[in-house]
């Protein structure tokens, strides 16, 4: 693959930058990287680059020696990139994104399906419940042919609880 | 999956329900860090993972999006089986579609795993039950990174939770036309939700088509986002629904829809931005009880059909602009023509 500014020479250096949220990605030879100012981009990252995202996180720590052991991240990498680098990272730096993940979720917790857990097999009573909201709301609308649905659906869900 | 109900309701504004779930692997790095190998090992795990499962294997077919031509690979965005992003980069990326297209799943998006369901008119349960249950199907092999407190994990840690987002597409001629949309749609971000034109250009949406879906995924369920979805949208239909009777009463408006539609059922050349604001008006015709003999739901499918790409590829070879635009003239006036 040949640069992307002069066109002649092989990539060296694949340049990513993310301003205003927006990542754009050069690839570049070497002279062409120095030309441009990326030429020492390993030791620019840490202070220059920085997603809105990094912004959002705040100031990442200069010194960073631990790195999730799956994808090599280093807590930084992700505060600058506002990417998570693997599911491992979730666990290496746990500690470290909570807050961040609170600032912008607030103090909550996830409330949603659990794999595996499907709604066929939510226990009767809370389909049942989910299902009763809907024909009221069927019914509301003057959705008639859906809320007679809805009400042998419930029906049968009840018949079934009697007998287990 | 075949007992349930395909034909969703209020078929007079909402023209199409979408269900996407957002999921990744635990031990494969995510998008941003993953190299080409990374990619492969990903879609020959979903690969094993639908051939697994005879349920999945009967009815999902899959694409290698670098083999595509670039008119098949626009084509899967003009009929929402994947997104504009995903097509940019076709490398390493593949998807999984059902032959009738209500389903889909994207391999090496912005994420590892996109699960989509879509159904005709409003029908957030069934298109929720359908990914719901292709989720758990897939997950058994895949086993999907989660967490009992961030839910599921995702590259973004904006987008943890459910991963899911729910959209309706609205067709809302009225509330457009009254110039309420911004209002609205500035109320709705408030309450967590998002309306935006579809086919937007600026600030028109062309043929007034709209895409309502939540932006919250985290510390809700997915039944409490899908109800909240259904009760802003159901406010919606009845607020455009309240400005129709008037405007069916209005000369101006009927010789609109009038000339519309003689237009489609008699043109020799369109081009598609042309057809969807014909079809639009015609669309508002049909909910409004101005024409009587065409039905949404045909309208609805030629505004799928129509767009260039598809169009091209359907019609199994390659067209100039203006081939492409009498041939969309005349599909349209077959099917509107009686």
């Amino acid at each position: 693959m040949l640069c992307e500014s002069c066109g002649k020479n092989p990539v060296t250096t694949h340049v990513k930058t993310i301003i205003n949220g927006k990542l754009t990605e050069y690839l570049l030879c070497a002279e062409c990287a120095q030309r441009l100012g990326y030429g020492n981009l390993l030791t620019e990252l840490g202070c220059n680059y920085g997603s809105l995202l990094g912004e959002f996180f705040g100031e990442a720590e200069r010194t960073d020696s631990v790195r999730c052991q799956c994808c090599g991240s280093s807590f930084n990498d992700i505060v600058r990139s506002g990417k998570v680098g693997c599911a491992e990272c979730y666990h290496t730096f746990y500690d470290r994104l909570i807050p961040l993940i609170q600032r912008i979720h607030g103090d909550t917790n996830h409330r949603g399906k659990v794999p595996g857990g499907s709604m066929l097999r939510k226990p009767p009573q809370e389909q049942l419940s989910l299902m009763r909201r809907e024909l009221r709301e069927a019914i509301r609308t003057e959705n008639f042919e859906q809320a007679a649905n809805l009400r042998d659906r419930i029906k049968e869900l009840e018949g079934g609880n009697s007998h287990g | 999956m075949d007992d349930l109900r395909e034909n969703g309701s209020e078929q007079d504004v909402v023209i199409r329900t979408r269900i996407h779930l957002t999921r990744n692997l635990r031990d494969i790095p995510f998008p941003s860090k993953m190299n080409r190998t990374d990619r492969l090992t990903l879609v020959h795990k979903a690969m094993d993972a639908v051939e697994e499962n005879k349920a999945l294997s009967h009815i999902l077919r899959y694409m290698d999006m670098g083999s595509l031509s670039k008119t098949e690979a626009v084509s899967l965005v003009e009929r929402y089986l994947v997104s504009a992003e995903f097509i940019s980069d076709c490398e390493g990326r593949g998807v999984f579609i059902t032959d009738d297209e209500s389903m889909s799943i994207m391999v090496n998006e912005e994420d590892h795993i996109h699960i989509q369901s879509s159904l005709w008119g409003l029908n957030l349960e069934n298109a929720y039950q359908k990914a719901d249950i292709l989720d758990d199907l897939l997950n058994r092999s895949l086993h999907f990174a989660f967490d009992k407190d961030l839910g599921y994990l995702t590259q973004n840690p904006v987008k943890l939770g459910t991963g899911m987002r729910a959209s309706l597409i609205l067709h809302l001629p009225a509330l457009r036309g009254s110039g309420g949309i911004v209002r609205i749609s500035s109320n709705l971000s408030k309450l967590g939700l998002s309306l935006r034109g579809v086919f937007e250009t600026g600030e028109d949406s062309k043929g007034a088509v709209y895409q309502l879906s939540n932006q919250v995924t985290f510390g809700i369920s997915e039944q409490e986002a899908i109800a909240n979805l259904k009760s802003i949208a159901t406010q919606l239909i009845h607020q455009e629904r309240a400005l129709w009777e008037e405007l069916a009463e209005k000369p101006e408006i009927q010789d609109t829809v009038s000339r519309s539609l003689a237009i489609l059922q008699s043109a020799k050349m369109m081009a598609y931005d042309e057809f969807l604001q014909l079809a639009s008006n015609v669309r508002f015709g049909i909910s409004v009880g101005l024409i009587g003999d065409i039905r949404s739901d045909q309208l609805n499918r030629l505004i799928i059909a129509m767009q260039p790409a598809t169009l091209t590829l359907r019609s199994g070879k390659k067209l100039t602009q203006n081939e492409r635009r009498i041939l969309r003239a005349n599909q349209v006036r077959d099917l509107l023509y009686k």
